[in-house]
């Protein structure tokens, strides 16, 4: 069966059409059935004519990590190009301008540092845009056009592809889109002699449903609206905003209210006020908001009132850097804050589960009364796959407050002390159902008490609730053992699973024998099939993209045997190739 | 700040490859660039008919890996082609619309197949062995092929049908007299070139033209003016090289066939060079301009620029460095002697 | 459950339970000093419930920390005690996801006035339908005597025991600047004046800002005792006028001690209303 899996990058400045090219690229290989994962970076500067890449992997198979270096790099400009040209694979292919408008002064052409063993197909793009449609504008189509020639990519399908994204458009942009595309196709059908061996030709894909083009913030949002979301209060930051920015349009319509608030302590408090009310409420925020948001981490889970805070992690620590992507809030989300503090932590490894973990998160915070945090990062939040349309979560997922008998109204206890730890809980508006809850510790009935026992009584009570969250958790993914045990195990979690998956998977086809292992459920954490799973295994890795190895720190005390480590924090995605070379070496 | 020079060298082939090297390990602050119209690494040509036959592996031919080109800080710039040249501003235009400023330009671009006029008109039937890609395309066919042939006789295509011989297959040779351009071969050395080959089994036809070739479900049928006619699976012609300079006319370079340089191997324009095949190098002793071909001869005359280009007065050696085998004919490397007759068939 | 047993507060409870308003008062007995204006300011917030016929189960009362933070515990309400300065975040976002509540945020000064600061000028601008209490007492209370926002410059005090060197806030001036659209004062030794205003407040529709002057009996001997109070504080009358922000500015400039409504603009839209006409 003939495949086939291709990173292809498009790199221009801003105002380029870089980004929409990638967008409509990802589009068209969606319909036609293949899987998709986009990735792009943009300009750190709001205005000027900054970089921007459109990183996007194209697969028969299944994809679980954006891929490391590209397979094709076009360069749209040739400055911003050259430092791209470092992630351009070593026999890759390079598409230039061979024709610019200008001539180039000598390296600052992308065709001066091109590596020796780059494949270099040379298109005419600003002639050809020119001759399409009278500017240089449509470069970005031309180029799309001369790859669908070499590759062979279904013509007719990318035209159709052109004119959907630009159908409210009108007549003369959807034209002079469509006609620099076809510009860039019959020439490079015409001179480029074709001289490497990616094709789309031959390889078929099975007919499906219409797929949800999709990046992680989109989809945390579509979940909690399913979810049953009524109240968001937020404060935009990097990377998390634009959950805010969607839900500030979509939840009026569904019957709900959005705040943007002063900062992000307000932000929390009054999604904890939202949740004293008995409503499901949330935020997102990322690193610096949610050092700010600490101090009520600490309320929710004392008070017990539920609360939900999506930390969408970035370069850290402090300000850190907000354009890149990290896995250093591990510790934060678990233990930060002061107290004995069990708070549910969940870590959606790719952008499929990011649907559940909101809609679990939401639940989960409900039913335990207690503070989730949901864990993202700038990758899962910003980059694109393909999915199938998420179906919409049960009713028992909706409704998960558990309300108090009414006999047990009479000499209500908020805190009652019970076999789960979950205290039946009366929504403010119900008749004898008052309560008082406070961030002090307290006795059954909500009143402040200090005594030792209390605290005690208390404080097992929390931990004994949040132990039970483990009963609803998702189990974690654990990959085929070949026999009964593995050479090396890849322990990894968040955004990094689906690379040390795809590691896994390579490896064992070059004949090392390995497994995997990754839980969404960060705390409570699953740590009998830790322990079964590290016991199957001779070595284990943990890959993390962070220093202190915050996760193997984590891991080591579970397992109680040490661990191989393998860190980087260069901003950029997990890749699979680096998690293997580290295999290979063990 | 000091500035460096940026040496920039059109070619990849040996004579280019050693004036680098050679340049690289006596500067170590230079710039230095490579330019090559070919998107092939720095090969070793003379074994491309051992290669052809299976006696070499593809590994074997390359010279230089493209890592060694990082560690010795030379850009290796492949698959770009040259426009023009323009002495004045010192600038090397590329056809992708770059311009390379030189401080010093050695042209080193080697030289390419002859084909002769009269068989232009059948170019497409036509094969040679001179560059790698050309190669490439062909090595199974000729694997496959059982019957050759081969009109011209350089140096290449002697060592060819000895090949093919070795291989078992059926070759026919037209020799042209004058198909070791710019080297002519006289009635007697043709005579014991031939006579030598017969006996290896190759038919060999003197004295006459290649009427017409047709091609006819994938062979070709080959019509001799004198009336024989030939059924082959393959059709070589190994008539010469003739230096590839196209680029650089019309920029005030004195170019004869190849580019005219003196005996430091200067053109007639300040801070350009020549060396290799590309180039004919002055004789005081015939007061004329003689072409090189081979490997060994590129090898010497891109180490003596680049010792120029470094400011050491260095000549030329006039004498030739090696001698090879002609189907037992001595012959120099170097052309601007008189060839001696001494043989031993 | 520890129950603390004295004379006088046995006579107290008894007192209480006399008087009708024993309903809103929840069966805890208050933490707070004998003498403390503090139990005031509660028996005007029951009054004014059981006035309005608010429902128990309607009502919540968010508070932060300090010494009136521990309000919602002695009202029959649902009660949130929540983190210092954040009783006005947490009861916006209550109010916002349950608009059939009545909610009543509750603060000290150095609560609201200092690390809450930030949150002020936008629970005004925005007309969150909330009613806040200040409990001005002008001193940290709860944790034994220092200054506050609110503490007179040159007030001697267990942080500044050569004298205070800050300015004081002024709240009332605060609430005006920030737009809020209703701003009164209140006095604790006057219960009737202050269920008056507090109902005025739960009625408005939109954030409702009441300073209520309260001695610290404990940690202020000298500045704002019971004496100074009763001899200082009088009815402002503005009612009248209390829709022109002029001289509501002035009165909060001018008039210290002068208590009643500064200033109310019930034509401005609550930010539930102005929302729903944004997005139709």
């Amino acid at each position: 069966m003939k495949d086939i899996n291709i990173v292809i990058e498009m790199c221009g400045s801003a105002g380029e059409g870089t980004i929409s090219a990638g967008e409509i690229l990802s589009r068209f290989m969606s319909a036609q059935g293949y899987e998709i994962m986009s990735f792009d970076s943009y300009p750190a500067e709001i205005r000027g004519f900054g970089k921007c890449v459109a990183h996007t992997r194209i697969s028969s198979d299944p994809i679980y990590s954006p891929g490391k270096l590209a397979d094709v790099l076009i360069a749209l400009n040739d400055n911003h190009s050259i430092s791209q040209l470092s992630a351009l694979k070593n026999q890759g292919i390079l598409i230039y301008d061979s024709q610019p408008a200008r001539p180039h002064e000598e390296d600052k052409s992308v065709l001066g540092w091109v590596d020796p063993g780059i494949i270099t197909y040379g298109i005419p793009l600003t002639m050809l845009a020119h001759r399409a449609a009278g500017s240089a504008r449509g470069r970005n189509m031309v180029a799309l056009g001369a790859i669908a020639a070499i590759f062979h990519m279904d013509k007719a399908g990318f035209t159709q592809s052109i004119e959907d994204r630009y159908s409210k458009k009108k007549k003369i942009v959807i034209d002079s889109n469509v006609n620099s595309f076809l510009e860039g196709f019959e020439w490079a059908t015409k001179h480029i002699e074709k001289i490497d061996s990616f094709s789309f030709e031959g390889v078929t894909m099975p007919l499906q449903d219409e797929k949800l083009i999709i990046n992680g913030n989109q989809l945390v949002a579509r979940a909690a609206l399913d979810a049953n979301l009524k109240f968001y209060a937020g404060y935009p930051i990097t990377p998390a905003t634009k959950i805010m920015e969607i839900l500030s349009k979509e939840l009026p319509r569904h019957g709900g209210i959005l705040l943007q608030t002063e900062d992000e302590i307000a932000a929390i408090g009054a999604v904890v006020g939202a949740g004293f009310g008995g409503i499901r409420a949330m935020t997102a925020t990322s690193g610096p908001g949610f050092a700010l948001m600490t101090e009520f981490t600490g309320l929710s889970v004392m008070a017990e009132v539920p609360a939900v805070i999506i930390n969408s992690q970035r370069g850290g620590p402090s300000t850190g850097i907000p354009t890149k992507t990290e896995q250093s809030d591990f510790n934060a989300a678990l233990s930060g804050g002061t107290g004995d503090c069990p708070r549910v932590v969940l870590a959606p490894t790719d952008t499929y589960s990011c649907y559940q973990a909101i809609v679990l998160a939401l639940y989960l915070a409900e039913k335990y009364q207690t503070l989730v945090v949901v864990l993202l990062d700038f990758f899962l939040s910003n980059s694109i796959r393909n999915i199938d349309t998420p179906e919409k979560p049960s009713e028992s997922l909706l409704n998960a407050n558990i309300a108090p008998q009414p006999e047990e109204l009479e000499n209500y206890q908020r805190y009652k002390i019970t076999e789960t730890g979950i205290s039946p809980r009366t929504i403010p508006g119900t008749p004898g159902g008052i309560f008082f809850s406070t961030g002090l510790e307290h006795d059954e009935y909500g009143r402040p008490n200090y005594s030792d026992k209390g605290h005690l009584k208390m404080t097992e009570k929390r931990f004994k609730k949040h132990g039970a969250v483990l009963s609803e958790a998702p189990a974690p993914q654990i990959s085929e053992f070949d026999g009964e045990t593995a050479d090396i195990g890849v322990i990894s979690w968040g955004s990094s699973a689906g690379a040390a998956r795809e590691a896994v998977m390579l490896a064992r086809k070059e004949g090392i024998s390995a497994a995997s292992f990754s839980s969404m459920m960060l705390s409570p954490f699953p740590e009998k099939e830790l322990i079964g799973f590290s016991d199957k295994c001779k070595k284990l890795l943990v890959p993390e993209l962070n220093f202190g190895g915050q996760f193997a720190n984590f891991a080591t005390h579970i397992i109680k045997r040490p661990l191989e480590r393998l860190n980087f924090i260069t901003g950029r995605p997990m890749a699979s190739e680096d998690i293997l070379e580290k295999m290979r070496e063990m | 700040m000091p500035s460096y020079d940026h040496y920039v060298i059109l070619g990849n082939g040996p004579a280019g490859n050693n004036a680098a090297s050679f340049l690289r390990e006596n500067d170590k602050d230079a710039k230095i660039t490579i330019i090559s119209d070919e998107n092939i690494p720095f090969y070793y040509k003379p074994g491309l008919t051992r290669y052809v036959t299976g006696d070499l592996a593809v590994s074997d031919l390359l010279v230089e890996s493209l890592p060694s080109y990082r560690e010795r800080n030379i850009r290796l710039r492949l698959g770009q082609i040259v426009d023009k040249i323009d002495p004045e501003q010192k600038i090397v235009f590329l056809r992708h619309k770059e311009n390379v400023h030189y401080t010093k330009l050695v042209i080193a671009s080697g030289s390419r197949a002859r084909v002769l006029p009269s068989m232009r008109g059948y170019a497409q039937c036509l094969k040679h062995i001179t560059t790698y890609n050309e190669v490439m395309e062909f090595k199974d066919q000729i694997q496959a092929a059982n019957d050759f042939f081969i009109f011209g006789g350089d140096l290449v295509g002697f060592k060819f049908i000895k090949m093919l011989g070795s291989m078992g297959k059926k070759v026919t040779l037209l020799i042209y007299p004058n198909a070791f351009w710019p080297f002519t071969l006289t009635h007697e050395m043709q005579t014991t070139i031939a006579s030598n080959l017969e006996k290896s089994g190759v038919e060999i036809i003197v004295g006459d033209d290649i009427h017409r070739i047709i091609e006819k479900e994938n062979a070709y049928v080959v019509k001799t003016v004198k009336g024989m006619e030939k059924k082959v699976d393959m059709v070589f012609s190994f008539n010469g090289m003739i230096p590839s300079v196209d680029f650089a006319k019309g920029c005030g370079l004195d170019i004869d066939r190849g580019i005219l340089v003196n005996e430091t191997m200067q053109t007639n324009v300040p801070d350009i060079y020549a060396c290799g095949s590309c180039a004919q190098i002055y004789n005081p002793d015939i007061n004329s301009y003689t072409t090189s071909i081979g490997w060994p001869n590129a090898v010497v005359q891109g180490e003596v620029t680049a010792m120029n280009l470094l400011g050491d007065h260095k000549v030329i050696e006039s004498a030739g460095r090696k001698y090879f085998d002609l189907e037992g004919v001595k012959i120099k490397t170097t052309w601007w002697e008189d060839i001696e007759e001494s043989s031993s068939i | 459950m520890e129950t603390i047993k004295s004379d006088y507060l046995d006579e107290r409870l008894d007192q209480v339970r006399a008087k009708d308003f024993l309903k809103y008062r929840s069966g805890d007995l208050p933490t707070w000093c004998p003498g403390c204006g503090y139990f005031g300011i509660m028996d005007a917030l029951y009054k004014a419930c059981r006035e309005l016929e608010l429902k128990h189960e309607d009502i919540c009362t968010i508070s932060g920390i300090g010494c009136s933070g521990r309000t919602p515990i002695f009202i029959n309400s649902y009660g949130f005690h929540t983190l210092h300065g954040r009783s006005i975040p947490v009861a916006t976002g209550l109010k916002l996801a349950r608009e059939d509540l009545t909610v009543f945020a509750v603060a000290g000064d150095g609560d609201a006035l200092g690390i809450g600061g930030g949150h002020l000028p936008h629970v005004a601008r925005k007309n969150i339908d909330i009613t806040f209490l200040l409990f001005d007492n002008s001193i940290y209370g709860l944790t034994k005597g220092q200054s506050s926002s609110t503490t007179p410059h040159e007030m001697k005090t267990n942080s500044h025991p050569a004298g205070n060197p800050d300015t004081p806030l002024n709240p009332i001036k605060l609430a005006l600047a920030y737009g809020a659209s209703f701003v009164a004062r209140g006095y604790a030794g006057d219960p009737e004046g202050m269920k008056t205003i507090i109902k005025q407040g739960i009625q408005h529709k939109g954030f409702s800002f009441i300073q209520i002057l309260t001695p610290c009996v404990t940690f202020d001997k000298t500045n704002r005792t019971w004496k100074n109070l009763k001899e200082n504080v009088y009815n402002l009358n503005l009612h009248t006028q209390a829709d022109n922000m002029e001289t509501a500015m002035r009165a909060a400039e001018n008039e210290p001690f002068g208590v009643g409504l500064f200033f109310q603009d019930k034509d401005r839209l609550s930010y539930q209303d102005i929302l729903r006409g944004l997005n139709r």
